[in-house]
């Protein structure tokens, strides 16, 4: 199985951390590795996310992290490409 | 702009929003809310525990379409709220729950009443908020109502420290919403339909696995339209009985565990899934790995996180279900045209299963009431204008397969989350919602005695619900699986409910009229005295057979190709053409 990484951007509000790492113990899914950052905006930040998920499990973690209302947009960087694929609940959205 | 607390603000907020009743009890957090309650234009009904109110929203939701409220006060009130907000979770309700919190400045110190209700939530509410700031209240009511009542509809939080409720602030209520990360999807892409059409098009064995989403996107006529237009067999699912009428000769009936022959059995033979707002879950596909194994399947649902959850999607239509079925219907109506696939097979085998195997039952010999027969009578003599609300268990099961449901948003129950207890408080919020509409809960002795004080709150407040107790003395559907297997050992489920408590009494003491019935002879006659009682609620104790058992079942994890008639009986396949 291949490490993705996701780029999740999200609104800056309180709990938002634990509202992601919660949907992954749920639904039994393993974080690798998670570092939280600031944007440019400070009305969001970004969380990068390292699973080690394929296929099916991985358009699973990314559909329901789609549907958290503080998640603003995910961009899954593929290894060994340089363009990210962006999944985003607002296409026109830039960060 | 005014000035005012944030209680008021907050009330000022519902009423905004729309809101015409909420259930709730006060307590100190949410104390400062209830005076602005006092005078305000909406109906507040006072329940006796707060699982009531979260239910009594549900079923309040669940009749008209529109958000349902309950209130409750910190710590205890709102961990009360937990197991209806969860249910409402599971079977996709829109709810907002406004609960008080502890002071801002108390929040972390274990305070008294304190219990971090937003954290609890979490990981099922669809959203919750934790507000401090007066300044947030009248946004977050906003969002709360926009979140739970669109896209997929679910239960949001609200919950307000106390000295957001007591300080000064300045109300306004947003015009409008708009979240960065919420924009549910309502019109389905063109070329989703074009390939839905597509696909159906070339099917000879097409079934259309009907859910809850019909119901709540209001899409039942546009299903008729295309079902009929497509002339396939329909199947309803639990949550959504009455989505389809089920005298129509296309409607096979309920599919899953405790699904006719031929709802089953055309969802194992299919050739092509036309999935409407359903989501395979384990009670309607038995063993995933063995379910519908030759079907392409047409996934249309509004959360797009159910595509391909379960079960991989060959056409995925994303949208809100009105919109969506209405979209196939002229693409389907083309399709046809050019490529009108026979289906006559298919339908001879379909209506020959539902014929060869209808619902049935046992009569007791010993002249005992049988379960079935008191249900199949509910519903024949309070006809298809009556609102079911069960509980769960057997006579769940018996609600949904022996009464006929013609209407959407006339059977009410807890799907998702098999909640006991559910019955009462949603018939009570359901009643509240349809006050002109007839209300019978059709609940479980086990059932009935984890909420029946709602009925004291029905008393008081002129709701005069309808209640059947389908006293089997026992807690029947454990029952059930420990006769098929546990040896027949029955470990903790004899209730002796016809012995304790006298529920007739029970209920008289709760200011209803309470009435009893043993006898086959006496069945109607006591529903059509039950049914002439409309300023008191009424409960009938139905002291009915205690072995008569659910079928057709098929057992958790097994394959529906072992869907047992009987027990230890399978339908007879080598008859059937399949
Ligand atoms: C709150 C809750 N506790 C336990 C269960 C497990 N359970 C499912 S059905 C059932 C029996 C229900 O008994 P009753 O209300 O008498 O209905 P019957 O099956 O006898 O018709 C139980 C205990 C549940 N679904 N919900
Ligand atoms: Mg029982």
């Amino acid at each position: 199985m291949a490490q993705h990484t996701l780029e999740v951007i999200v609104e800056n509000s309180p709990g938002v951390l634990a509202r992601v790492a919660g949907l992954f113990s749920r639904r039994a899914y393993n974080i690798e590795r998670l570092s939280v950052g600031p944007t440019d905006n400070p009305e969001t930040s970004k969380m990068d996310i390292v699973v080690n998920l394929d296929g099916h499990a991985l358009e699973q973690v990314i559909a329901q992290l789609d549907k958290l209302i503080n998640v603003i947009a995910i961009k899954e960087i593929v290894p060994n490409t340089a363009q990210p694929i962006v999944h985003d609940t607002q296409p026109d959205y830039q960060n | 702009m005014s000035q005012m607390n944030g209680a008021s603000s907050l009330v000022a907020s519902l009423e905004a929003a729309g809101v015409d009743v909420m259930f709730g009890i006060p307590g100190g957090a949410i104390l400062p809310a209830y005076d602005p309650i006092f005078s305000s234009s909406i109906r507040h009904i006072l329940v006796r525990h707060e699982q009531g109110a979260g239910h009594a929203a549900t079923g309040y939701a669940q009749v008209t379409g529109r958000v349902g409220v309950c209130i409750a006060t910190s710590g205890p009130g709102a961990t009360n709220l937990v197991t209806p907000l969860a249910d409402a979770a599971m079977d996709s309700v829109p709810v907002v729950a406004i609960t008080g919190q502890v002071p801002s400045v108390a929040i972390g110190t274990d305070a008294f009443q304190e219990a971090d209700i937003r954290g609890i939530t979490m990981p099922f509410a669809k959203h919750n908020y934790l507000v401090t700031d007066p300044a947030d209240i009248p946004r977050a009511i906003a969002e709360a109502f926009h979140i739970a009542s669109t896209g997929r509809p679910g239960p949001v939080l609200v919950d307000i420290a106390k000295d957001a409720l007591q300080k000064m602030t300045e109300f306004a209520y947003p015009s409008s919403v708009s979240l960065k990360g919420y924009k549910p999807k309502l019109a389905p892409d063109a070329q989703s339909i074009i390939d839905a059409a597509d696909l159906i098009t070339q099917s000879s064995k097409p079934v259309f696995y009907v859910g809850g989403g019909v119901i709540k996107a209001n899409a039942s006529r546009e299903l008729l339209e295309l079902a009929q237009l497509l002339g396939a067999p329909v199947v309803t699912t639990l949550m959504a009985r009455g989505a389809f009428p089920d005298s129509h000769p296309l409607n096979l009936g309920m599919p899953g565990m405790h699904g006719t022959v031929a709802a089953v059995t055309a969802l194992q033979k299919s050739d092509l899934l036309i999935t409407l707002g359903a989501r395979f879950d384990d009670r309607v596909t038995g063993k995933l790995s063995t379910f519908a194994v030759n079907a392409k399947v047409i996934h249309a649902d509004v959360d797009p996180a159910e595509i391909g959850k379960n079960r991989f999607a060959d056409v995925a239509v994303l949208g809100d279900l009105k919109h969506s079925i209405a979209a196939l219907i002229p693409a389907v109506k083309a399709a046809l045209a050019k490529n009108r696939p026979d289906l006559t097979a298919w339908l001879r085998q379909m209506n020959s299963l539902k014929a060869t195997y209808p619902l049935g039952y046992d009569v007791p010999k010993d002249g005992s009431l049988a379960p079935q027969y008191v249900i199949e009578r509910l519903g024949k003599i309070s006809g298809p204008e009556t609102i079911f609300a069960a509980g769960v268990g057997q006579h769940q099961m018996w609600a949904s397969q022996f009464v006929s449901y013609e209407n959407p948003r006339t059977w009410l129950n807890s799907g998702g989350l098999g909640t006991m207890g559910y019955a009462v408080p949603a018939a009570m919020g359901a009643k509240v919602g349809a006050p002109d509409s007839t209300v019978w809960a059709i609940d479980g002795d086990g059932c009935f005695q984890m909420t029946n004080q709602e009925l004291t709150t029905c008393a008081l407040n002129n709701i005069p619900i309808k209640v059947a107790i389908i006293n089997n003395e026992s807690l029947g559907m454990v029952r059930q699986w420990q006769t098929l297997f546990y040896e027949g050992r029955y470990s903790n489920t004899s209730l002796e409910s016809k012995r304790i408590p006298n529920f007739p009494m029970l209920a008289e003491a709760m200011g209803c009229v309470g009435l009893s019935c043993d006898r086959p002879e006496d069945v109607d006659a006591t529903i059509e005295k039950a049914m002439s009682i409309n300023d008191q609620p009424v409960v009938v104790d139905f002291r009915v057979a205690r072995d008569a058992m659910v079928w057709p079942m098929v057992a958790a994890g097994a394959s529906n190709d072992d869907i047992l008639i009987a027990r230890e009986t399978a339908p007879d396949w080598d008859s059937q053409e399949l």
